[in-house]
């Protein structure tokens, strides 16, 4: 097909827009249903312990109360069925503030809720471990393999005698994903069969952990999430609150409704935890990397383990000869960490993307031009050839575009009335895979119109995965986009992967792509006529007159795609203004310029993006969720305190992609751009405020008091 | 959140009869504040009065200035144009405060009600002296960034979070109130209070005292005038730190200066030794130093919040430059 015939590269609508802007789209416990209960959480007030008490007497007499649920009658669930952050209501071990506790089912959400008060808990408190200042000087190893410490050549020792040397520590906070949608879950069993309405990032595997943890077979369970009011990652795995619906549901016998509070989603669904990183580079005087070390300090649960790879970036960033990426952990009484956009790449960038900023300026050197120099042929983690590496074209390209030659080298020397401005730039990476999934194509010919309806276990985050699975097939039949329907966000569909780690996209659009290439296969094999230009499935139905006509195709990464390094890359650009008397600093401008191979739709694509930049805005300026360790408790519980980036924060946002063709990871070129979209920004915007001040800022978010 | 009564107001003296009647019953305004800390089981009012209806909704110059109905709005307020020219401070401190949507919401006299935002306040699994009286305070030794350094006690470190209130106070205001017997007037700095041993009162108002206006002498501040606020983020957050400054000059010469800082103290701190001081001087940097300097002599840190003394310095000497620039 010609390019301009495509829908593919198009900057098509959402074609949920008008669904979603009229209120149409179902979310989560939007859906109707006869003989609603509601269910309301309560949470422990102690963050290590034991409930030594728990009277629910006077809950259970609250008008309109149907159960109160605590561990003493609350079925017995299989706590390693796949669900993450334990609060099962399985014993009477407290193991983190905010723990559920018991639940209140009652007829209205508001009984519920004014119930829940009611109850009356004593607990037996243990110490708890929770200061993670004190913590981190006594860490641990990793359980996990892939997190053993990687040693390259000489290793860290290689520091000793280089010329050049940047060795400092950076801090970043503990942060939120606060979804728009708060977790919430309706329950509605029929016999043996649930069904579960929940917003899901991967449809079967929140089946499967569901199933698992209710000692159930998956094909019992059924979750349905077509639309999902953001995740951000803490919809990926999934929570207690998609089995505590069902259990409820089950012992009121009716369906139920389960919904967080915004400060209940402080501590039910993951976080991103604080991480300490110390970078330790040592170059020559012309700027080429001799050893770079990342070593991380973090934490995770005390009774299971999460740790983001800080040090994925560092891995395959720079060439460098030696090398040194090391976790330490420390347990303690809180909520298991999890994937949070841009997991370890956006948070170690941060410290990487500073630490090469420090060492430009050390070295008196413009930091792109000592990115390029440093530049790795092959993946210096593995020596696996590139399938492709848009770095430096994403560094040239975005210095063009932004004017980044106007920036002046010395710290401070930019002022314009009470403000300094600076320039501040900083690269990213994430992998870019294709993971198994099955797509059904079906056709159906209506007065002389072909119809297709695509039906995949995909997820739609918000992000437009409706869209592009729809301009997928529009490409692959030959049919207008209009004339397609996409099913998704339901397990009775065929399973696929999920939105998860960029993998989602790839996955989707490659099954679909391929379903749509055997359905065209089988109607002509179907017709037995040979043509000489090769007809369209669309041809095809009408031709033969075909009135209905279905298949079903499997989809995984090309043989070959292993022996090749794929990642998308990107390169940020910030301007900064930061007040010299108050120090509060506004991103004036911020570009990010991708590499991310084909881009199917450029407008949800540029959403994503810069929704990604203003994540990463805020996690170099505002967002941080501080713990008070005499509770063990979060000091920041809504959005008055957890600041997240308002638009007078933020000016001219803007992104690019770089035209990039690479077929290696897979058939379609599609290479995800859903993470690459925060890494590097917190940096960039970090440098700039260097640029600006002179004030080389370490510890986010970058807030006024920092700064005076 | 706790069942509650809700009765809709037709009069003033209904309304504050009713209010008197019941301890557990209270006023609604915008319900931006209060239906919040309801939601939080931090208020637990078994009656609402809404007072929405009450014709206390006019804003309007007197002989001896100007008047602000305590039902109008604060947008409304705001973007008065008697407020616009005569009071400009006060319509850039409302501005400065929460978001358009809540400020269309938010009334005057909710405004100023409003409870403070210390976040073991509104956490119920905490321990703290506003809340629960005699439970401790537990931002004193803990995450206490947002909070006091003026006028504090150890029962309370709490700031007082308006906007507008800092405005109200350099500005000279007085609080006109109904209770059911009688009207009275409270003076702008006798109306909020200091923590002391009672944090669990933020005023001096009695129950069933229905606030009605707030009312503004003329003053000579409206071409010199100036509210920097200084805050986490560049809208919608709390002040770090707030100044409100009005200046009377003739020629460079102060003749008056009204002086008013948030973010600093258990309600809006009135500059008054920086205003001592300036006073017949001559309007230069060099005096704004001092006058700051002299001000910030008196604070004491907590914790976390050691920066607010600097930035409250430079917060003070920006705010009467910019008066100065007009
Ligand atoms: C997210 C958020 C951010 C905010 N940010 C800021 C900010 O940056 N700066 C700022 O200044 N404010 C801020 N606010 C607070 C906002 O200004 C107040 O909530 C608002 O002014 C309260 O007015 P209201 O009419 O809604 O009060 P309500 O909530 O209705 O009432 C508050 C209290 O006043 C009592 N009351 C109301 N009217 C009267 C009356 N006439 N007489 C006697 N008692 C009365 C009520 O009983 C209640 O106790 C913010 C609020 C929110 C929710
Ligand atoms: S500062 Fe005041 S409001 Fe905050 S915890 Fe202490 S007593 Fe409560």
């Amino acid at each position: 097909m010609e390019d301009s015939k495509k829908s593919i590269g198009k900057g098509i609508d959402r074609i949920d827009g008008i669904l979603k802007i009229t209120g149409k789209a179902n979310y989560a416990t939007d859906y109707p249903a006869k003989n609603m209960a509601y269910a309301v959480l309560f949470k422990s007030t102690i963050a290590a312990g034991e409930i030594k008490k728990i009277d629910t007497s006077e809950a259970e007499r609250y008008p309109g109360v149907l159960k109160v649920i605590t561990h003493e009658n609350a079925p017995k669930l299989n706590p390693e069925g796949g669900l993450r952050g334990g609060a099962l209501l399985q014993s009477p071990q407290i193991t983190f503030h905010g723990q559920h506790i018991g639940m209140v089912v009652a007829e209205t959400f508001e009984q519920a809720t004014a119930a829940a008060h009611l109850v009356k808990v004593e607990y037996t408190k243990k110490s708890e471990k929770i200061d993670f200042e004190k913590l981190a000087q006594t860490p641990e190893m990793p359980k996990g393999k892939e997190l053993a410490d990687l040693v390259r050549g000489a290793g860290k020792s290689a520091l000793d005698t280089a010329e050049v040397k940047v060795e400092e520590t950076y801090e970043t906070p503990i942060e939120h994903h606060h979804p728009m949608e708060p977790h919430s879950t309706m329950a509605i069993w029929e016999g043996e069969k649930l069904t579960l309405y929940n917003g899901s990032q991967i449809i079967n595997g929140a089946q499967s952990a569901a199933a698992a943890t209710l000692n159930l077979k998956s094909e019992q369970v059924r979750i349905v999430s077509p639309f999902i009011g953001g995740g951000f990652g803490s919809k990926g795995g999934q929570w207690a609150n998609l089995v505590l619906a069902a259990v409820a549901a089950k012992m009121v016998g009716r369906p139920v409704k389960l919904a967080l509070t915004r400060q209940q989603m402080f501590n039910s669904v993951g976080l991103r935890q604080r991480n300490i990183q110390k970078l330790s580079i040592g170059a020559t005087k012309e700027g080429k990397l001799l050893t770079l070390a990342h070593e991380i300090i973090s934490h995770t649960a005390v009774d299971s383990e999460y740790i983001e790879p800080c040090g994925d970036c560092t891995k395959i960033m720079y060439a460098v000869p030696n090398s040194l990426i090391s976790y330490r952990v420390v347990p303690m009484n809180l909520i298991l960490p999890t994937y949070t956009r841009g997991p370890g790449k956006s948070t170690g960038s941060f410290a990487l993307e500073s630490a090469m900023d420090e060492l430009a300026y050390k070295l008196n050197m413009d930091p792109i031009e000592l990115r390029i120099k440093n530049e790795p042929e092959k993946d210096p983690s593995n020596g696996k050839p590139w399938s492709s590496r848009t770095t430096v074209k994403c560094l040239q390209e975005g210095a063009k575009a932004f004017g980044w030659n106007m920036r002046k080298l010395g710290p401070g020397t930019n002022k314009v009335g009470d403000d300094f401005i600076g320039y501040g730039v900083a690269c990213g990476t994430y992998p870019a895979r294709q993971r198994e999934s099955s797509a059904i194509i079906k056709l159906k010919l209506k007065d002389r119109k072909v119809y297709a309806t695509v039906e995949i276990a995909a997820s739609d985050l918000g992000t437009g995965t409706h869209t592009i699975l729809a301009q997928t097939a529009a490409d692959g039949l030959s049919i207008p986009v209009e004339q397609i329907s996409v099913k998704l966000g339901d397990s009775d569909l065929p399973p696929a992967a999920g939105s998860v780690g960029s993998v989602g996209a790839s996955s989707f659009a490659n099954a679909v792509n391929d379903a749509c290439t055997k359905i065209t296969h089988e109607l002509l094999a179907k017709s037995g006529k040979q043509f000489f230009v090769r007809p369209t499935a669309a041809q095809l139905m009408i031709s033969e007159n075909t009135a209905e006509f279905e298949t079903r195709s499997n989809s995984k990464a090309p043989a070959d795609a292993e022996k090749f390094s794929s990642h998308s890359f990107n390169a940020n650009f910030a301007e900064v203004r930061v007040n010299g008397i108050t120090g509060m600093v506004k991103v004036t401008r911020f570009l990010a310029v991708t590499g991310a191979g084909k881009i199917l739709n450029p407008k949800t694509a540029r959403s994503q993006i810069i929704g990604g930049n203003v994540w990463g805005i805020g996690m170099a300026l505002t967002e941080e969720s501080v713990i008070d360790p005499r509770y063990g408790n979060f000091a920041t519980r809504s959005f008055a305190d957890y600041h997240v980036p308002s638009n007078l924060d933020i000016g001219n946002l803007d992104a690019m992609f770089v035209n990039e063709q690479d077929i290696i990871p897979n058939k379609m070129g599609v290479k995800g751009i859903g993470e690459v979209g925060i890494v590097g920004v917190a940096a960039a915007v970090a440098n700039a405020v260097f640029n600006a001040t002179g004030k080389r800022i370490r510890s986010l978010p970058i807030t006024p008091d920092k700064l005076l | 959140m706790k069942p509650f009564k809700f009765i809709s107001a037709t009069s003033q003296e209904q309304a504050v009869t009713m209010l008197s009647k019941n301890a557990e019953a209270a006023y609604l305004g915008g319900g931006t504040n209060l239906l919040d800390l309801m939601k939080e089981h931090v208020a637990l009012p078994n009656e609402l009065i809404d007072i929405g209806n009450l014709k206390l909704k006019e804003i309007k110059a007197t002989t001896g200035g100007y008047s602000l109905g305590a039902l109008a709005k604060n947008t409304d307020t705001a973007n008065h144009p008697l407020v616009r020219s005569n009071l400009p401070m006060l319509s850039k401190s409302i501005l400065a405060g929460a978001s358009a949507q809540i400020r269309n919401m938010a009334t005057n006299g909710g405004n100023l009600l409003q409870r403070t935002r210390c976040s073991y306040f509104y956490d119920i699994s905490m321990p703290c002296n506003k809340r629960v009286p005699g439970s401790g305070c537990a931002a004193l030794e803990g995450f206490n960034r947002m909070h006091a350094i003026f006028g504090w006690s150890e029962h309370c470190v709490a700031v007082y979070p308006s906007d507008m209130a800092v405005a109200l106070a350099a500005l000279n205001a007085t609080v006109k109130v109904q209770n059911s017997k009688a009207e009275r007037t409270i003076a702008f700095r006798d109306f909020h209070l200091l923590p002391g041993n009672h944090p669990e009162r933020d005023n001096s108002l009695t129950h069933g005292e229905l606030i009605t206006a707030i009312e503004i002498p003329k003053n000579n501040f409206s071409t010199h005038s100036a509210y920097v606020k200084v805050r986490d983020r560049n809208s919608y957050a709390f002040a770090l730190i707030s100044v409100a400054a009005g200046l009377h000059l003739s020629g460079n010469i102060i003749q008056s200066a009204g002086i008013a800082m948030g973010g600093v103290a258990h309600k809006p701190w009135r500059a008054l030794k920086a205003e001592e001081f300036l006073k017949g001087k001559v309007a230069t940097t060099a005096n704004f130093t001092e006058a700051a300097e002299i001000e910030m002599a008196g604070a004491k840190a907590l914790s976390h919040n050691k920066f607010k003394i600097e930035m409250g310095k430079r917060t003070l000497i920006n705010a009467l430059e910019m008066a100065l620039k007009g």
